[in-house]
């Protein structure tokens, strides 16, 4: 254990021992805010933009993100569908959810009573977001698919990169322990 | 170099993993986040164990079974992860076929390898080692989502190319055994508490607030 000085600006502190990233400030919050509703924005098209058009031989295929995890669940490999929806698209939607449920109401100056619950689901959520998995894995099923047919890339896919990415910069901008400062509210 | 830092049980303290508040060690709930406050993770080393003994059951199918089977008018072609693997450098995609392999063979068993590691750290008290195996934890914490690439390949082709009679693809066994592999070992690295390497001698009883038993670091 180590005493940490606290500094108002934004430094960061590292473990004696093992030099591990012990704390650094987060980005305001107004900005956070703006990125998790812009993430959100982006997920609204996801859902029924097609993220590539297949041709083989004439025969015409589009899909998007859900519908190819429909016909996983049709096949009757529920727990594939249900885990890879999860974790490639809604937890991500849920964590973005879940921070603007904290983040809102301490912006305008007042600490509702769920912080702790909302904090809690997005603490155990953070492993589980494996959305930056499931973008390299639509590339490499396009490059799969390439050798079977004319392919076109709708734009779902450029969404789903958009998404990625705001997704990420908010989730690296939030830091939830800041929400526990006295000082939260002026954020 | 002299030590700069002293253990939580000289200082009476235990942090709540949730949102690091500090509290004397008596404390059992979180009174900030609401969430039970351990001094180490309750159980972790056999919780741990038994993960990763699962997950290596689970390889077994996961590397035998075919993980998609492709039908078309050519006919039936199942494929195991290996296969996919072969099948993109065969086809000068070597770098798909290295991210492949990186992702489904060499991450799993590297995560395994390293669990087994660390959880002979921490029974035989190898305390100069914990450093490294400290690394070592915080490279499979990282990169072990990046397993399910392959089950989220699987599940894309199977919802995209599906053309009645021409072509249809669909899943195979062995991407069922392989997500649960993933999923345990995952599992079994979040339930592993890393601080145990560092500690003197292994609590038997993590839960009881005792100061004798467990040395000062």
């Amino acid at each position: 254990m180590v005493a940490l000085p606290l500094h108002p600006t934004s430094s960061q502190y590292r473990c004696p021992r093992c030099h591990a990233l012990l704390y650094r400030r987060g980005q305001p919050f107004r900005y956070i805010i703006v990125m998790a509703v812009t993430t959100l924005a982006l997920f609204v098209p996801l859902t029924f933009l097609p993220i590539l058009d297949l041709d083989i031989m004439g025969l015409k295929a589009q899909s998007t993100l859900f519908e190819a995890l429909w016909m996983v669940y049709k096949d009757g490999y529920y727990l594939i569908a249900f885990v890879s929806m999860m974790t490639g698209l809604l937890i991500p939607v849920i964590m973005m959810v879940l921070l603007l449920l904290m983040l809102v109401p301490l912006h305008f100056g007042y600490r509702p009573r769920g912080v702790a619950l909302w904090f809690r689901l997005y603490e155990k959520m953070r492993e589980w977001g494996m959305a930056e998995v499931y973008l390299i894995a639509v590339i490499v099923a396009i490059i799969k698919l390439l050798g079977m047919g004319t392919l076109h890339i709708g734009p779902g896919f450029v969404l789903f990169i958009f998404f990625f990415l705001t997704f990420y910069i908010t989730t690296v901008w939030f830091n939830p322990e800041d929400i526990w400062y006295e000082d939260a509210m002026d954020y | 170099m002299k030590m700069r830092w002293i253990t939580d049980i000289e200082a009476d303290r235990q942090l709540c993993l949730h949102c690091r508040k500090l509290h004397p060690l008596t404390v059992r709930v979180c009174d900030r986040c609401g969430e039970p406050v351990h001094q180490r993770i309750p159980h972790s080393i056999p919780v741990t164990w038994s993960l990763t003994v699962a997950a290596i059951i689970f390889l077994v199918p996961a590397n035998l079974l075919p993980m998609m089977i492709v039908k078309s008018i050519a006919g039936e072609d199942a494929g195991t992860i290996m296969d996919g693997v072969i099948y993109f450098l065969e086809h000068g995609e070597a770098g798909i076929g290295i991210v492949i392999f990186t992702a489904s063979i060499f991450v799993p068993f590297f995560k395994l390898t390293v669990l087994f590691y660390l959880l002979l750290i921490v029974h035989f008290g190898w305390r100069r080692r914990a450093l490294f195996g400290l690394k070592l934890y915080r490279i499979i914490h990282f990169i072990g989502k990046w397993s399910m690439l392959d089950i989220f390949v699987v599940a894309l082709m199977v919802g995209i190319v599906q053309f009645k009679n021409l072509a249809t693809i669909v899943t195979g066994p062995a991407a069922i055994a392989f997500m649960l592999a993933v999923l345990m070992t995952m599992f079994a690295t979040e339930h592993f508490d890393p601080r145990l390497m560092f500690d003197k001698e292994i609590s038997k009883k993590p839960e009881t607030k005792q100061h004798e038993g467990i040395d000062h670091g």
